[in-house]
């Protein structure tokens, strides 16, 4: 009963005004650029995220995302190092490189501490200032302070600070490794001096431009340099190795996949018109998607464009099936006989999807949606387009399928009770050793020796991107401070012990009101007889007395931001957050922790620290983001299986006794695949996963093809284009270098050449459907 | 061909008469190791008030310097050129100043010339380098710093920006041969 041959065209027409519409609004919603999100917690529910620790988390990356450090060993040093500085410094012509180069002694050194330190120098002491006074009012203190007033080099200024005070406060601030020799900043390497560059870039580190003029720059050191080392730290390097990385790839992986697929279409139909009619599916479904979807949510999440782009695999399965029937029947083709598997195949693979929109975890429902509404487009122009589109069919492709048949068709064998146990049998070797792996390095798709560079040259310098710390708030800024000092001593007695790491608290250089009072009550006790005999012995005048006490008088107290404002504290900036909207917070810093056990002994320690003290959480941003994975991947799996209990119930609905046959080849993919990776030792992640959601839709729709054609050639070739396809345009993933593609890549891998072994040996034979011999001769 | 010889020697003599800041270092650097005597004397502006001492320094090029302080106060100052495992990070501002020192007692000009401008008077008798800070953050402690001298560094001053004066005044100086013991 088909429909009237204009309600069709009607239903046709509407269809592309609907998809001009879709431009129009993409086109609009496009005109600023795409707005996308690369944050993983923005795939967390709003109320699951916290605000200050992806602030806090955002302000420590900040660094190493604006700037990059280069540290150069040669011969040479101060030749080579202004070759490099100067051709750093010309990069990228008329858009520059570079915002600012420090790598002259003079760029950092020579800053004076400003007017805030120096009016509040008197309520600052290191702990040996403050020992020494505690002491014997601060005798001792004389004779060095004599020396210095005296030293040809002399800073000390007799009024304002006779026992400089200041200074060996600030020296006992100042943590950093890097000296400046022969006008040069350089860092020591086990006695090495190696010039240190450091550059702030004036784009983006992700952007294309800067990436290609900094490699050029230092390709062109190294050659005219060859004796020289070279080593690197920052965002920018890892950027522009993934990007170098993913071109490669596009490049070797991605052409040869496209080369693939289009050789085998070519080879099946014979046409280049048939597939340009397979692809504009693909197409319309991502031009209803993308709209709608930016429309929903706003914005798209970069796993969702890249999950989505996996779509085509599912999406083109359609196209396929009604492409290999067409070519087959040729004049008999009617589309009326293909629509109830083709209406249950894209329903069962709209409810796995959809299943994940009830998830409460934004990003899921977004990819979701996307997948659902692409799938949703691609099917309704292959049914309400492409039957109308003529196709010049080739009896090639009849020929073609014939073969395939006989020689490789399915041949049934496959019985209820051997499923089951093969089933039970896959089940408990999955439960028994599957491993599951949420580690960060899945994100991370840096060359190892990338890594390696970054990593010694972060400890060269002292320096980390901040994976853990306290995080610390208080209803004001000194209670704050107090609670920091709290800390820190606390860490100070675990040091003493022997505990192995470094401290950076904003509180060791901004202490709390009540230490800066203490401490100005000791130097007032400083100026009493020990400043006495300091002024006679020098032979300075009487006067300098009075004048230096008079100092003492209105001292301000140095808050922290007339700390972070100075020259010497602008590099703890990173440790403030301020207002947090009901108080102030900031951060501990912990680096240089012992590796492997060492520090998950201190992890669990401060987790426990952290829990006695009020107002105070301790993050470990990589175990933080690592649970984020392991929950993503969890509700996943959860949802995924709800769904397919569901889908197994309407199936059975419909097919009764062999709906183990349709759920064979999908289930038995995904199980397979587990089961593999459970033999090989091959732990679990969330884009192995990924990988298996897209084995699941093509095997589903494999299934229930297989079990609705009962055996037809054109049916077998588009189960086999359909899995082929998806292999060549996502098994060939696996070879990828960077790890989320290569897992996405292994598990479709294995899965699909996994969904077409089942689903030939779950179909029934041959012999149980011979109906196909009558359409054999009509081309 | 005879012209342009004669234009080379006449030139030459021109070139010869011209002493650098090259000539000035291969003049120092001709004695490694330096010792005699000295007169300070440091002008508090503030106070109005002078802060004078004396004693006997020795130098090893490129090593260090050894500020023995004999009036008012008896100490041993050391100023070396130590590569940065022997100075500590604790102690950088002091690092940098017996750096700049060092640099000016040794004429070592590439160094200084990363800091300040140079300008060289006299002659190889008598020379004179004056020294400016080129950047701002340095003129701010530092307005000018003079060298004088002959054989030797004679005289060595600095006008800092607050106004203080330093005056070194170096004498009794004889070159240490490399055998002789180190104090």
């Amino acid at each position: 009963m088909p429909p009237p041959d204009t309600r069709r065209r009607l239903l046709a027409a509407l269809w592309g005004g609907l998809l001009l519409g879709c431009a129009l609004l993409l086109a609009w919603l496009l005109r600023d650029g795409l707005p996308a999100d690369t944050r993983l917690t923005a795939m967390l529910p709003e109320d699951r995220r916290t605000p200050l620790v992806e602030r806090a988390d955002d302000q420590l990356g900040q660094a190493f995302a604006e700037r990059f450090v280069l540290l150069l060993d040669a011969p040479s040093l101060s030749e080579a190092a202004a070759d490099l500085a100067r051709a750093l410094q010309a990069a990228g012509g008329e858009r520059p490189l570079l915002a600012r180069l420090d790598w002259r002694a003079s760029d950092l050194a020579d800053r004076a501490p400003g007017e805030r330190l120096a009016e509040a120098r008197y309520r600052l002491l290191t702990g040996a200032v403050r020992r020494e006074i505690d002491a014997d009012g601060g005798q001792a203190l004389v004779a060095p302070a004599l020396r210095s007033l005296f030293s040809p080099t002399a800073t000390t200024d007799p009024v304002a600070d006779p026992f400089g005070l200041l200074d060996r406060w600030l020296a006992a601030r100042d943590t950093s490794p890097v000296q400046t020799r022969d006008g040069l900043l350089t860092v020591s390497d086990g006695g090495r001096p190696q010039a240190l560059l450091i550059g702030h870039l004036a784009a983006s580190p992700y952007d294309l431009a800067a990436q290609r003029s900094l490699t050029a720059v230092l390709e062109a050191f190294r050659a005219d340099h060859p004796e020289a080392t070279l080593s690197r730290s920052g965002l920018v390097f890892h950027a522009a190795a993934g990007a170098r990385q993913a071109r490669n790839e596009i490049t070797t992986i991605g052409l040869g996949a496209l080369a693939g697929l289009l050789g085998v279409l070519l080879a099946v139909f014979r046409s280049p018109r048939a597939i340009a009619q397979m692809l504009l599916p693909l197409a319309t479904g991502l031009l209803l998607a993308l709209p709608l979807t930016l429309l929903l949510f706003g914005r798209l999440h970069l796993l969702t464009l890249a999950f989505g782009a996996s779509l085509i695999g599912i999406a083109i399965d359609y196209a396929l099936h009604l492409q290999c029937r067409r070519a087959v029947q040729g004049r008999e083709f009617r589309l009326s006989p293909m629509l109830p598997a083709l209406s249950l195949g894209l329903a069962s693979s709209l409810v796995a999807y959809l299943a994940q929109a009830l998830t409460p975890m934004p990003g899921l429902r977004q990819m979701a949606v996307f997948a659902a509404l692409g799938l949703a487009g691609a099917w309704l122009t292959v049914v309400l387009w492409l039957p109308r589109l003529r196709l010049a069919t080739s009896p090639a492709t009849a020929r073609l399928a014939q073969g395939w048949w006989r020689r490789t068709g399915p041949r049934g064998g496959l019985s209820p009770r051997l499923a089951l146990v093969g089933l039970l049998l896959v089940v408990g070797l999955v439960t028994w050793r599957l491993d599951t792996d949420d580690s960060l390095a899945l994100l991370n798709p840096s060359p190892a020796d990338l890594l390696d560079e970054e990593r010694a040259l972060q400890g060269l310098l002292g320096r980390d991107t901040g994976r853990r710390y306290l995080l610390v708030t208080a209803a004001d800024e000194p209670r704050l401070l107090e609670r920091l000092e709290r800390l820190g001593t606390t860490l100070e007695r675990w040091r003493d012990q022997g505990a192995d790491f470094s401290v950076h608290n904003l509180a060791d250089s901004v202490p709390s009101p009540t230490r800066q009072a203490a401490d100005l009550k000791r130097v007032r006790r400083l100026y009493g007889e020990p400043l006495a005999e300091l002024v006679a012995r020098a032979g300075l005048p009487p006067r300098t007395l009075d004048r230096a006490r008079a100092r003492l008088e209105a001292v301000p107290l140095l808050d922290v931001e007339g700390w972070l404002a100075s020259p010497p504290g602008r590099h703890q900036r990173r440790l403030w957050l301020g207002d947090t909207g009901d108080g102030v917070a900031a951060l501990i810093l912990l680096a240089d922790l012992p590796p492997g056990a060492g520090a998950e002994a201190l992890d669990a320690r401060l987790q426990a620290l952290a829990d006695t003290r009020p107002g105070v959480t301790y993050v470990d941003r990589a175990a933080r983001l690592g649970r984020l994975l392991g929950e993503l991947r969890g509700q996943i799996a959860g949802w995924l299986g709800g769904a397919l209990a569901l889908l197994a119930l309407g199936l059975a609905w419909r097919y009764r006794g062999r709906t183990w046959r349709v759920l064979t080849p999908p289930l038995g993919g995904v199980l397979g695949v587990l089961g593999v990776y459970a033999l090989a030792g091959v732990p679990l992640n969330v884009f192995s996963q990924l990988g298996l959601l897209l084995v699941l839709g093509i095997g589903l729709d494999a299934g229930i093809f297989g079990a609705e054609a009962e055996g037809r050639a054109a049916t077998w070739l588009a189960i086999s284009l359909s899995t082929l396809t998806s292999l060549l345009a996502f098994g060939l993933l696996a070879f990828s270098a960077t790890p989320a593609l290569h897992y996405l890549g292994l598990s479709c891998l294995i899965g699909l050449a996994l969904v077409w072994w089942l689903a030939r040996w779950a179909a029934p034979g041959v012999e149980t459907s011979p109906r196909e011999s009558a359409h054999v001769e009509t081309p | 061909m005879t012209r342009l010889l004669t234009l080379l020697l006449c030139l030459l003599p021109a070139t010869a008469l011209a002493f650098g800041l090259g000539d000035l270092q291969r003049r120092l650097e001709a004695t490694p190791s330096l010792e005699g005597r000295f007169a300070q004397t440091r002008h508090l502006a503030d106070l109005d008030s002078q802060l004078e001492s004396t004693g006997h320094f020795r130098y090893e090029r490129d090593v260090r310097v050894v500020w023995t302080l004999e009036t008012p106060v008896e100490e041993r100052l050391e100023f070396s050129a130590a590569s940065p495992p022997e100075v500590g990070a604790d102690d950088r501002r002091q690092a940098e100043a017996a750096a700049l020192f060092l640099d000016l007692l040794q004429g070592h000009w590439p160094a200084l010339e990363e800091r300040f401008t140079l300008t060289l008077s006299g002659d190889a008798d008598a020379w004179r380098v004056t020294l400016r800070p080129r950047q701002a953050a340095l003129r701010q402690r530092i307005d000018e710093i003079r060298l004088r001298g002959g054989r030797y560094l004679k005289r060595l001053a600095l006008d800092a920006a607050n106004g203080d004066r330093l005056r070194v005044r170096l004498f009794d100086q004889r070159p240490v041969e490399a055998g002789d013991a180190a104090p």
